[in-house]
């Protein structure tokens, strides 16, 4: 056998993904009043600073509550904050 | 990218809707918060209620062929579409590589005495990116897909960068870095090796450094970006979204300190950040800002420092006294003018050290101090920078200089705007002859580059 017609083996470069267990969404919200909304932003303030003005304005009965840094990393919520939150609107910035 | 990272954090499904880049701000909330809300308000859907196990498989051999067959299979593309729109090499850095057979990978391991199987994991303690505090023994998850590695996997890829197994231990130790890509602007990913290990491996430390030719300088260069690509699945366009690019993250960018000849006093990086003097360790460093070089014509730098010659002595006052005179004065200035505030990573001669000595400087760290100083400015001018929104917290937080709250502090406070202390800059002294000044934004204790030293030593 010719050597270009060798045949080798070539090793996989690519990363391992380990296993990611995958959990559906929360359940949604039957109506906005009454309910407890948190809003997390995260950098871009010329979109989350009016944004959160018009969400108040919009819907004076949600209880809104809000999660603030200008960085790219969210502050998270605390356990306890977990467990009276209805929902959560997350700002995203890269 | 918004499905990548939602996917790797278990929510495959999230509801998400994209921000405009051009819009003004209260412009774009009138589009967005009508489907902001119907996304908290309409039903799941079947695929929204699903959960599951996203456990994709791969087999250790990618491919069986010849070497031509291999050859056309790792120069494969995908098409990226805008705003890139153009083809992207899938485990490539756009250019041929040396085929990873595993005879050769068998042999790259010899570099190592650390199992083929075994995982890539943070061999001290240390703060990763963002603040994470890793532990001695902790999976690293290269960036951005969060992937993991064995010690096989990179020798792979330090074969396909051309890499000797002498290089090895130094990639593996960049690959406890995770290889981070940086984010949307001007990210450079540079690494520099210090310690015995730059002659025993034959790294130019010398002319032409930062530069094309050296073998070790541009194979352990060329697998960060080799490991980037495939170790952390990095794709421009997609998860990879350097607005313009980098020519250093082209073919990736390794150089070494050259600490023959230092002055007296001044220590080498390894030294300087706690190691000992023979110990190996490898700098990587993600800076977002760029980098800068060359302020003076270098004949112009020796007319004033041999006999005050030329224009840098008529700007600095020194025309007609013979040096040593502070280059430091004649660039400064400049260096935040009109870029990046925070600190800088200095290039410079062994000449251009040994002036700085001989004008008092007995440390490094006597420089840094010295660089500090001059970059103070009043906080009503620093308000005007274009970074400052995002590093004060939206002024917000606390000014680590003063220990003030920013808000608290009156416009002619006199803020540095070259690090929030004077060794967040650094110096790198290579072994050229031609005086000349490169600076890279950013420095090793600062930002996003906190600790980046990794020991090779660990890796052997």
């Amino acid at each position: 056998m010719a050597e270009k017609d060798r045949v080798y083996k070539f090793l996989n470069p690519v990363g391992l993904q380990l296993p990611v267990k995958t959990y559906p969404l929360a359940p949604r919200l039957d109506k906005l009043d009454g309910k407890e909304i948190w809003f997390s932003i995260t950098g871009e303030p010329d979109i989350t600073i009016p944004f959160e003005k018009r969400l108040k304005a919009d819907y004076p009965n949600v209880n809104w509550k809000v999660k603030k840094t200008y960085g790219p990393v969210q502050v998270p919520l605390s356990d306890e904050e977990m467990e009276t939150a209805d929902a959560v609107i997350q700002g995203v910035c890269w | 990218m918004v499905k990548q990272e939602a996917l790797v954090n278990g929510m495959p499904n999230v509801r998400f809707i994209h921000a405009s880049r051009t819009m003004a701000g209260p412009i774009d909330v009138d589009r967005m918060i009508g489907p902001v809300i119907d996304g908290l308000l309409q039903p799941l859907t079947d695929k929204e209620k699903e959960a599951g196990l996203y456990n994709p498989q791969q087999s250790r051999i990618i491919f069986e062929g010849t070497m031509e067959e291999a050859d056309v299979f790792f120069s494969q593309t995908r098409h990226v579409p805008k705003p890139l729109n153009a083809p992207i090499s899938i485990y490539t850095d756009g250019l041929p590589i040396r085929l990873p057979t595993e005879e050769r990978v068998k042999e790259m391991l010899k570099g190592t005495s650390h199992r083929p199987d075994e995982m890539i994991t943070y061999q001290y303690p240390r703060m990763a990116l963002f603040g994470e505090e890793m532990k001695k023994g902790d999976l690293v998850r290269f960036q951005p897909m969060k992937w993991t590695a064995t010690v096989e996997k990179v020798a792979t890829i330090a074969v396909m960068a051309g890499c000797k197994p002498a290089d090895l231990p130094v990639v593996l130790a960049i690959a406890e870095s995770g290889v981070p890509t940086g984010t949307t602007v001007y990210a450079n990913l540079w690494t520099c090796v210090s310690g015995p290990i730059v002659k025993e491996i034959g790294m130019n430390a010398g002319l032409g450094m930062l530069g094309p030719g050296n073998p070790a300088n541009s194979a352990i260069g060329r697998a960060y970006q080799l490991m980037a690509i495939n170790l952390g699945g990095a794709v421009p366009g997609i998860n990879r979204m350097s607005s313009i690019g980098s020519p250093i993250n082209r073919a990736g960018l390794c150089f070494a300190e050259e600490v023959d000849g230092l002055p007296p006093g001044w220590k080498g990086l390894n030294e300087e950040h706690g190691f000992r003097k023979d110990e190996n360790v490898v700098m990587v460093m993600w800076t977002e800002g760029g980098m800068d070089g060359a302020q003076f014509s270098p004949g112009g730098y020796r007319a004033f420092q041999k006999s005050g010659h030329g224009g840098i002595a008529r700007r600095l006052g020194v025309k007609g006294k013979p040096g040593p005179h502070n280059f430091l004065d004649f660039i400064l200035p400049g260096i935040w003018a009109g870029g990046r505030e925070g600190p800088r990573t200095f290039i410079i001669v062994h000449e251009m050290a040994q002036h700085l000595y001989e004008m008092g400087y007995k440390s490094k760290n006597d420089v840094y101090k010295y660089i500090w100083e001059k970059g103070k400015e009043p906080l009503s001018a620093y308000r005007n920078r274009s970074w400052v929104d995002l590093t004060t917290n939206g002024w917000m937080g606390i000014d680590r200089q003063s220990g003030k709250p920013w808000k608290e502090l009156p416009d002619d406070y006199m803020i540095s705007v070259a690090g929030d202390n004077p060794d967040e800059n650094c110096i790198i002294v290579c072994g050229s002859d031609e005086e000349v000044c490169v600076q890279m934004t950013g420095g090793p204790r600062s930002g996003l580059g906190a600790n980046p030293f990794y020991r090779i030593d660990a890796w052997k």
